[in-house]
């Protein structure tokens, strides 16, 4: 029980927090009220239903929209993020779903994008250096930093994706859906890689529809819906208690197809018997 | 075990080579067994212009001998500057995956600025190609504006450009129709006659070989320092050798005759500038990343507008350059001056250069390259006595070649995951 108890009050200090966040377009509250806190050194997992909002929540932090009203507090200060930059300026990285990736570039190239050393003179031992340093850290699995995005693997693309974020020295990581497009073994790399870097000290935000991922590498299990906060849970949480929360009702067609197929499978059982 | 490590040594295992997946290539060998498994895999680079060009000059001069001697190389040198120098200005466009269809209108447009300002209103000459250099910049500016402000594709802004560009040109040259530039005159005579002193010419041809040198053996140190894998020495030294060689032998030839035109070392000059902007400034790094994928050069904190708007404005200058460079060659400037094919020569030599028509690929050379490919196909024609209906159709089917090679090679690089 105690070890519950540790879990719940982490010991970094508060490093993003949001209060009473709200987006509206036009006539539609994508966000409403939404509060939110980050430490350093936790991972918090954002999830939902389509439609929930954990998208625009994150694009809300990461300086690609700005909140209709609400305060967010960043490392004790409030701030407000007029764009991409500004957001990369504070220490809040973002790795987005797509990676946004360059693939006619090289892995130096897109890693140091927009940030390259010496503008007038480009120092591309000092990157590759610098690169490798990154990847390293990361533990990752590259071949060479001096071939294109486009003869990397998804899971190799996605490191590469993460290391860039790590450039800048953040101390907030947003990550969109880190593991959707990944099989088995390349998911278990990339939970490996969101490890690291909690250990290194940095707060991480990441949106994902895989419970079993949020399980494995989540502090604490943030449920929007609707737009809406709708319960903070620890990975020791029920699946059902957060599908509940998730889609809004213990009475749901999730839950519903589950109590099915275990009939289903009792009958099996017994007609067996 | 620490006691034995030899401070000067280089570790074991390097930087860039703990990876036991990755095939390694050392050495001379090395580096051409590299450049086969490049083109295999759809990376041609400059290799196909060079077969073409070879080709084309193989023909022309079995066809005709005049094609090869020095004096019809020297003019061929003469007429690449001009459009050469517009092409220059369409790598830049094509880079960022945009197009400018209006090049030749604004090169006829700012001969006429000039043989305006200068023969009629008797400005200064520097002043007038000044001002008709910023006016070319000034539509690259409207173009950038159009485009980035108010989401009007390239294609349809410079074609609307293309008119109206070519409607003030009529209207500046008036009911003159054209305006003679005066013979004798310093634009003249470097459109026409400058050459360089022909030591000079060999100086300068040892000069891409020093630098080759002096930056391969200064990459070679500071990569070794850094516990990266470097290049050897000696493939370094033969490829500035090789270059040194090429260029001395190339020099010798032309100098039997004039020279080499000062033009022409213009028109280098500035191919060399664009390529070191392009390849070793973060801008250029900019242009490549947006030309690949806009979306994710804007979330890299590029400002991908001012990417744009520079690549639209550098184009129209250069355009607007040539055409006073062209003026300068044909002493005049005249309704004609900038239509007809100096519009699409100007493209084709990119494309046909290897500038690749989707963007985020391509490289200054490619202007220099596919000009020369052009202008020799104009020249070996016109010395055949053939028309120009031929001349167009047969710049066309290798124009359609160009692009042919190019998506195939595109769809190549794609299967080998070198896109």
């Amino acid at each position: 029980m105690t070890e519950t108890v540790d879990r719940k009050t982490p010991a970094g200090e508060m490093v993003l927090s949001l209060r009473g966040i709200s987006k509206s377009f036009g006539a539609v509250s994508a966000l409403t009220d939404i509060d939110l806190d980050v430490h350093a050194g936790e991972v918090v997992a954002l999830v939902g239903d389509n439609g929930a909002g954990k998208s625009t929540l994150v694009k809300t932090l990461a300086g690609v929209h700005q909140p209709t009203a609400g305060t967010i507090t960043f490392r004790g200060q409030p701030v407000t993020m007029t764009d991409p930059s500004a957001a990369l300026n504070l220490g809040i990285a973002t790795v987005f779903q797509d990676l946004a990736l360059c693939e006619n570039l090289d892995v130096v190239a897109n890693i140091f994008l927009g940030r390259e050393l010496k503008p007038m003179q480009l120092d591309e031992t000092a990157m590759e250096v610098r690169s490798w340093t990154l990847l390293n850290e990361l533990s990752a699995r590259i071949p060479s930093v001096r071939i294109p995005i486009a003869s990397l693997s998804g899971g190799q693309r996605q490191t590469v994706a993460i290391a860039r974020s790590l450039l800048l020295e953040p101390k907030l990581i947003l990550l969109d859906e880190p593991t959707a497009a990944l099989g088995v073994a390349q998911t278990a790399e990339v939970l490996n890689l969101i490890e690291r870097v909690r250990d290194r000290g940095l707060g991480v935000i990441m949106i994902s529809h895989n419970m079993e991922d949020v399980r494995a590498v989540a502090d604490r299990i943030v449920v929007l819906r609707l737009g809406r906060n709708n319960g903070v849970f620890y990975p020791d949480a029920t699946n059902q208690e957060l599908v509940g929360a998730i889609t809004g009702a213990v009475d749901n067609s999730v839950t519903r197809r589950e109590e099915r197929r275990h009939a289903e499978q009792q009958l099996s059982e017994g007609g067996q018997l | 075990m620490t006691g034995n490590v030899n401070d000067n040594a280089l570790p074991a295992v390097m930087l860039d080579r703990s990876d036991e997946r990755l095939k390694h290539e050392a050495g001379i060998g090395g580096a051409v067994r590299g450049f086969i498994d490049r083109v295999r895999s759809g990376d041609l680079g400059s290799l196909p212009v060079v077969v073409g060009l070879v080709l084309i000059w193989t023909v022309f001069a079995s066809l005709n001998p005049i094609f090869l001697s020095s004096n019809n190389l020297v003019n061929l040198l003469f007429d690449c500057s001009t459009v050469g120098v517009i092409a220059l200005g369409i790598v830049c466009v094509l880079m960022v995956g945009e197009i400018d269809l209006s090049v030749g209108s604004i090169s006829g447009f700012a001969s006429a600025i000039v043989g305006t300002l200068w023969v009629n209103q008797g400005w200064p000459v520097a002043l007038a190609i000044l001002a008709a250099v910023a006016v070319g910049g000034l539509i690259g500016s409207l173009y950038a504006l159009l485009y980035n402000r108010l989401g009007m594709p390239s294609f349809v802004a410079t074609l609307s450009g293309l008119l109206a560009v070519l409607g003030m040109q009529l209207y500046i040259l008036g009911s003159t129709g054209s305006i003679n530039l005066p013979y004798g005159s310093a634009m003249v005579n470097f459109g026409q006659m400058l050459v360089m002193p022909r030591l000079l010419a060999h100086v300068l041809a040892v000069v891409p070989g020093v630098v080759m040198l002096a930056t391969g053996i200064r990459t070679i140190s500071r990569r070794r320092e850094a516990n990266l894998s470097a290049p050897s020495l000696g493939s370094i030294v033969l490829r500035a050798v090789a270059t040194t060689l090429v260029l001395e032998i190339i020099v010798l030839y032309l100098n039997q005759d004039r020279g080499i035109p000062w033009m022409f070392g213009l028109f280098v000059g500035l191919v060399m500038l664009m390529n070191y902007a392009l390849t070793r400034t973060q801008w250029g790094r900019s242009m490549t990343a947006v030309g690949g994928n806009r979306e994710a050069a804007r979330r890299a904190g590029i400002n991908v507008r001012r990417i744009y708007a520079s690549a639209f404005v550098l184009c129209s200058m250069l355009a607007a350059l040539g055409g006073v460079l062209s003026a300068s060659r044909l002493a005049s400037a005249s309704q004609q001056a900038g239509t007809g094919d100096v519009n699409l020569n100007a493209i084709a030599a990119a494309v046909i250069g290897g500038t690749s028509l989707f963007g985020g690929r391509g490289n200054a050379y490619s202007a220099l390259l596919g000009i020369i490919v052009i202008q020799s196909i104009a020249n070996g024609l016109t010395l055949l006595d053939l028309s120009s209906s031929l001349r167009y159709m047969i710049t066309g089917g290798v124009l359609a070649i160009a692009v042919i090679v190019d998506s195939l090679a595109r769809r190549s690089r794609v299967s080998h995951g070198r896109a």
